[in-house]
């Protein structure tokens, strides 16, 4: 952040944008050749099982002569003993430049399974998105390796294979998941995956809640794209939403349904949504007056001279001038 | 502070609560280019519409009850979102505004947004450019900055005053520091004392007799004072019988030949009224009725046929020739005995101001809607000011005065009310505007007073009434002592 010091930026107009997620649901929009589906029913299996989730957000602040604004912040909430707990991460603002983006990005690499060799650095247009994951995926392995028999949530899915989550990296989180006996389980609000021409997630239509459509032996036939967790559609209350749920396909089949179900018995599931993920979005995402408070931060720990540039499409086209400024 | 939007003569100000400003505080946006300033005061105090605060409040809620946890913010980061949150929009109305360093009613532009410097203007500064204090001060009380305001008493003189506020809030109070003031300056001041409140203004808190006790004069009706009919003019006792009394118009004939018949025989004496009452050759529904006047006239104490028993007004008013007031002290008089006695007080004030015999006399009337008859209102705006009564009207029944007494008031002392009818009552004055009154007088604390009109120049100034060493306080009776 020292290098910023002193220069003007442009704070966007619309806070709320935050960074595209990349990584929820990165399966390409075909249909997959799975052979079959099963319907599962579940039982609420309530014991002293620890649900713990974790969420990231970043947004963007705005634009300096030499690069860009951003803020990241994660949060950890786990439901222990009935009582929901929280640590929140953040924010942190950063100063992007094409100067500084390498130093940064190894920064939150060097806590990452990838290897630094042979490291793409992204453009300014995407690093905020892959330092968000980035931070994620650390998150994702303190609880990994700190806890012991919980159940892990995470907002995406288990599909490795693209920039933001390289195979080697989602394998070993997984795997020093399971070395905790911890079992972890993603979930995917959206989902562009179709089975027969049909969107997945519609697929359980008026079946009744709680239960789980296994999608089985789901294959693409090409391309970088393991599903390092079986896919699964979950419905878990009346009346309300579908997601797609992945689950570690390393955990035998039984504790997966087990899994499931003290997921069920222990955490609050609103909308068919476990709460503690819920929570976890709530808390990581940032409000604009966040925006503008960290906007104030920036500008007074840093002195940078706020401007308003034109937006060029509204110069030109008026009232049809549509789209981002610039 | 930065200037957010201006709408007709409401300005609304961004401001952060460690900028301490409060309801009725001033501000000067300066806009340096053009070397000009606006003064606007806040009348109003909001949160700022901050975007995503519903949000983070529903966020906060639930971390307050189900959830506990903890940040890690390094930064702290999360004060500078606080801050944010914690904006205020301050409502302000233009008062005036500075040009050259000089007070100008000049309102008719605007001051750069982006440009123009906000600050508080000290209340000291305001006072200095309005001309506030003149000639004959009088200290009304604490304003900010730990100055006092004060007042010029020429703003008093040839005024119409109102002093109003719910009880317990100190209304009598300050009508009694206004008083003595007054005195102070030499001016002669009548006090119609319904609670004899005013009876002790010459002695101190501590029992002990004041500078004012030879310029404060006590007057209780049928006490010491008492007049003659011989003393009484006809028209002041037709009054009484018309106002007071209800005496019809046949019968007010008849009285008024029985009254020349007696003061052409040298006999104007309650017991030559009786007589004469008693064999006047006429109807006796007309000797009913005013033999049933004559009574209540012989019965109210006020009147005696012995010289010396009697007390006239003038010999009060050339005691206080330097300055001092005359208190008439209407605790325990019966309703109709009152008027009676103000009927007669009036009467001989505008007596006495048409023989020159008085300057003029500033007259505080508490609680005046029950003694003053429905005519004395217009009377005391128009005509009786003319003669020099300046009044100022006590009460805490905004309502019992009437809407055209509040369009020509030229001052309004004004303490608080919760009640918006009575807020709405006395936002009919013409000196302010609305919203003024209903914004900033519902929040006053007690002792604390909005003064509006002429005495501050149009600048509404909210004051902490001083505290004044006499012995103020109204005798209530308690059961629980």
């Amino acid at each position: 952040m020292r290098s910023v010091h002193g220069e003007r930026f442009q704070p966007y107009a619309n806070p709320y944008t935050p960074a595209e997620r990349s990584f929820e649901d990165p399966l390409p929009v075909a249909d997959s050749d799975a052979t079959g589906t099963q319907l599962i029913r579940l039982r609420p299996l309530p014991d002293e099982t620890t649900v713990t989730a974790i969420d990231v957000s970043s947004i963007r602040l705005g634009e300096t002569e030499t690069g860009l604004l951003c803020a990241i912040r994660g949060v950890i909430v786990w439901k222990e003993k009935g009582q929901y707990r929280y640590l929140r991460l953040g924010p942190f603002p950063f100063h992007i430049t094409e100067e500084n983006k390498r130093e940064i990005y190894s920064l939150f690499r060097q806590y990452s399974f990838e290897r630094p060799e042979g490291m793409m650095t992204p453009s300014l247009l995407n690093i905020q998105a892959r330092m968000g994951n980035l931070f994620e995926r650390w998150l994702q392995m303190c609880v990994s390796s700190s806890c012991r028999g919980d159940l892990i949530l995470w907002d995406g899915s288990l599909t490795a294979g693209t920039v933001d989550s390289p195979v080697n990296v989602v394998s070993q989180l997984l795997e020093i998941a399971r070395i905790g006996f911890n079992s972890v389980l993603a979930f995917s609000k959206v989902s562009r995956l179709r089975l027969h021409g049909h969107r997945i997630i519609d697929l359980l239509g008026e079946c009744q809640p709680p239960c789980l459509l296994e999608i089985e032996d789901v294959h693409f036939p090409s391309g970088p794209i393991r599903l390092l967790g079986d896919i699964y559609i979950a419905k878990f209350s009346r009346g309300s939403c579908s997601f797609r749920l992945d689950i570690d396909r390393r955990i035998p089949r039984e504790q997966r349904l087990e899994a499931m179900q003290k997921l069920l018995g222990n955490d609050v599931l609103h909308q068919g949504y476990p709460e503690t993920l819920r929570l976890a979005h709530i808390f990581s995402t940032f409000t604009a007056s966040e925006v503008i408070g960290i906007q104030r931060y920036v500008a007074q720990e840093w002195g940078l001279r706020m401007v308003t540039r034109p937006n060029v499409r509204r110069l030109l086209f008026g009232p049809f001038g549509k789209g981002p400024e610039g | 502070m930065r200037v957010y939007r201006k709408e007709g003569n409401t300005v609304q100000i961004l401001c952060f609560p460690s900028e301490s400003v409060e309801k009725g505080d001033y501000l000067l946006i300066e806009d340096l280019k053009i070397d000009r300033g606006l003064i606007a005061q806040v009348i109003d105090v909001h949160f700022a519409n901050v975007p995503g605060i519903l949000e983070e409040l529903l966020r906060d809620s639930a971390s307050d009850e189900e959830l506990f946890g903890e940040s890690f913010d390094p930064l702290e980061v999360s004060s500078h979102v606080n801050h944010i949150q914690d904006a205020w929009m301050l409502i302000c109305k233009i008062r005036g505004c500075v040009e050259n360093g000089k007070l100008s009613v000049n309102t008719s532009w605007l001051p750069s947004r982006s440009q123009s410097k906000v600050g508080k203007l000290p209340m000291a500064s305001l006072s200095t450019l309005a001309k506030i204090d003149g000639t004959l001060p009088i200290s009304l009380g604490e304003i900010k900055e730990s100055s006092h305001l004060i007042i010029d008493a020429h703003a008093l003189d040839g005024r119409l005053n109102i002093v109003t506020g719910k009880k317990e809030t100190g209304k009598s109070h300050l009508s009694k520091l206004l008083a003595l003031s007054l005195v102070d300056h030499g001016a002669t001041v009548v006090v119609l004392d319904l609670n004899g409140e005013y009876t002790n203004l010459g002695f101190s808190s501590n029992g002990e007799e004041n500078k004012y006790r030879s310029k404060i004069h006590v007057l209780t009706p049928g006490a010491n004072l008492r007049t003659t009919l011989f003393q009484m003019d006809l028209r002041v006792m037709l009054n009484i019988l018309f106002h007071a009394l209800n005496l019809p118009g046949t019968s007010a004939r008849e009285f008024r030949r029985i009254w020349q018949f007696l003061r052409e025989r040298h006999n104007l004496t309650l017991d030559g009224l009786g007589e004469a009452i008693k064999d006047w050759k006429c109807n006796q529904q007309v000797r009913d009725a005013l033999f049933s006047r004559y009574h209540s006239l012989l019965n109210s104490g006020f009147f005696t046929d012995i010289p010396a028993e009697a007390t006239t007004l003038e010999e009060f008013f050339d005691r206080i020739q330097e300055g001092g007031a005359l208190i008439i002290n209407l605790r325990d008089v019966s309703v109709v005995d009152r008027q009676i006695v103000v009927e007669y007080t009036l009467g001989k004030l505008l007596e006495l101001f048409t023989r020159w015999k008085l300057r003029a006399v500033f007259l505080f009337a508490e609680e005046a809607h029950l003694y003053l008859r429905e005519t004395y209102w217009e009377d005391i705006v128009t005509r009786m000011r003319h003669f020099g009564v300046f009044t100022t009207f006590v009460t805490n029944q905004p309502d019992t005065i009437r809407e055209n007494i509040y369009r020509q008031a030229d001052n309004i002392f004004l303490f608080n009310f919760t009640n918006e009818r009575d807020l709405e009552t006395v936002s009919r004055a013409a000196r302010v505007d609305a919203e003024t009154v209903k914004l900033i007088a519902q929040n006053l604390p007690p002792h604390y007073c909005l003064v509006l009109g002429k005495a501050v120049k149009d600048f509404p100034i909210v004051t902490r009434v001083r505290a004044l060493d006499v012995k103020t306080m109204g005798q209530t009776r308690l059961f629980f002592q």
